[in-house]
């Protein structure tokens, strides 16, 4: 066997004791990523996660689309959560354009956009508990999930990718029976959601697979710049429907969910206690929100942004959610920039993940409510 | 809350449902229904009326073959093409009507914002699988053909949980 390599290839050093294992981008516990860890034994070393398999660059797609059909292809990043990513970018976008929201556009938007967080968390929970070999976790808000879909399809035309909102409002009004259908089907999930507490939540068998594991303490998360449930389960109290109030989150009544662990456990419960609050949010926007009036602007064909830039945020499924958009005076946006809750969150993994077992890493992995589509975008 | 006492919890939390009814829509024989004849849009008013966004309808008696339906298309999907028909109308002197070819489609449905004539809506039909990409696009005069749908599961919510109809 000859020594000399050719120029430009190396063989990679190995130590005795470390081996890297290389978890994805072609594994079920990995999503659409790779995770590098060097593992001594059974316990994690180092941990580097390596996003980037499923860019599809949005961002520079979007500087070449006017502002309305942006739309359709900057929901893809979380098919999901369609709405709620759209929120910024739209919210962002009336204020370039200098359109005013019917009132009723707005509590229509509050409502659709908790529709799709209750969908985007109940299939964020079934992923959940494929990842921890749990396969009722994975049955039940798989199930439920279906009574959103269903109040979605019915309000929006389209089961998960929606394209409903729209600078200047939403897309329809409401189906004429929706408010009586909604607050039943919303009724029934509140009363079931109940029961995953003693299947999941109260679960032995769970509490032992993520309690205690991978703890961020409260400094931590603030100072790795981590945001959504994750923060939240670590003990800051940060939400952005209430610290900055868009649309008329402001007037609606709802709690913001901490726990103070900042496990595994206390990450995988914050979604699960915001679901309830995202029922109270939809009984709250339906009564108060007014019964007649127009739900859409009438926008001009091509409207112009000035010569500004404007950055809005939200609170999405994952966190806060920040669209930046420069404008040049033209049809389309000059830049878009999407700051997604996704990968700040990820950024916390590789110090979560030291000197835990190999067998936390998914449970740890998956709590910290990461998208790698949305990450990648 | 004792080990053995979470087990046991979880698992009669799991017995009860044996009684409960299924909830799984059994898709082939049942289908969801659906509010109205699907997405319309009211230029007039500007606002659209709920439905669902499914195969477009073509009323060929209002089109105009304007092309806004392509022009909004092309920032999108690039799906929606303008081709000659055949019968002439008084008010579509070029003959030209959008064809649709659903192997681009992303069902947004800005067409149908952008038609200022009320000759492009969306229907209810959404089963358009086909063995080749040929099938997938849909000329003018398949497009016309107002599709043949029986929907009639929905959700039902009972004591004993809930089921598709």
């Amino acid at each position: 066997m000859s020594t000399q390599l050719p120029p430009g290839l190396q063989l990679e050093k190995v130590d005795e004791r470390i081996m890297t294992l290389n978890v994805g981008p072609q594994h079920p516990g990995s999503g659409h990523m790779r995770i590098i860890v060097q593992i001594d034994g059974d316990y994690i070393v180092a941990c580097d996660p390596d996003p980037g398999y499923v860019h599809r660059g949005e961002e520079k797609m979007a500087e070449y689309r006017n502002y309305i059909t942006n739309i359709p292809h900057l929901e893809r990043p979380v098919i999901h959560d369609s709405c709620n990513i759209l929120y910024p970018y739209v919210l962002g976008a009336e204020e370039l354009l200098g359109i005013e929201v019917p009132e009723r556009a707005k509590y229509v938007r509050v409502i659709a956009a908790e529709l799709n967080r209750c969908v985007y968390t109940l299939y964020w929970l079934a992923i959940y508990g494929i990842f921890l070999g749990h396969s009722t976790m994975f049955m039940w808000p798989t199930g439920d999930r279906e009574l959103f879909i269903d109040l979605l399809e019915k309000l929006t035309g389209a089961r998960v990718t929606h394209a409903y909102f729209i600078p200047g409002g939403v897309r329809n009004d409401m189906p004429a029976n929706f408010e009586d259908v909604c607050l039943r089907q919303v009724g029934y999930f509140e009363k079931r959601i109940a029961e995953y507490a003693d299947v999941f939540y109260d679960n032995p068998i769970l509490i032992s697979r993520t309690a205690d594991t991978g703890i961020l303490s409260r400094n931590d998360a603030i100072r790795l710049g981590t945001t959504g449930s994750v923060l939240r389960a670590s003990g800051v109290d940060y939400d952005v429907r209430k610290k900055e109030p868009y649309d008329v989150y402001d007037s609606m009544d709802f709690e913001t969910n901490i726990l103070k662990a900042g496990d595994a456990y206390a990450r995988s419960k914050v979604p699960w206690l915001d679901m309830m609050e995202s029922c109270r949010i939809i009984r709250d926007a339906l009564s108060k929100m007014p019964k007649s009036g127009s739900v859409r602007t009438k926008l001009k064909p091509n409207p112009k942004g000035g010569d500004t830039s404007v950055y809005k945020r939200v609170e999405s499924g994952r966190g806060a959610l920040g669209c930046h958009i420069v404008s040049r005076k033209k049809p389309e946006p000059y830049r878009v920039k999407l700051s997604v809750g996704s990968f700040r969150n990820l950024i916390a993994m590789p110090y979560l993940l030291k000197g835990e077992k190999l067998g936390n890493m998914p449970s740890v992995y998956w709590s910290l409510n990461y998208w790698p589509v949305e990450a990648d975008r | 809350m004792g080990t053995a006492t979470g087990i046991i919890k979880a698992l009669n939390s799991g017995v009860k449902h044996l009684a409960r009814k299924r909830f799984t829509l059994r898709y082939p024989e049942q289908k969801l229904k659906f509010v109205g004849d699907g997405y319309r849009y009211d230029p007039v008013t500007g606002v659209g009326v709920a439905g669902l966004k499914g195969r477009h309808m073509l009323f060929h008696d209002h089109c105009t073959g304007c092309q806004l339906c392509s022009i909004a298309c092309e920032g999108v999907a690039e799906a929606i093409a303008m081709v000659k028909v055949p019968e002439s109308h008084k008010h579509n002197k070029k003959s030209i009507m959008p064809q649709i070819d659903y192997g681009k489609c992303v069902f947004c449905g800005l067409c149908v914002d952008a038609c200022p004539f009320y000759a492009l809506y969306m229907s209810n039909d959404y089963e358009l699988s086909s063995f080749t990409k040929e099938g997938l696009i849909y000329t003018p005069a398949q497009l016309q053909v107002k599709p043949h749908v029986s929907q009639d599961a929905e959700i039902q919510i009972t004591d004993r949980g809930a089921t598709h109809g």
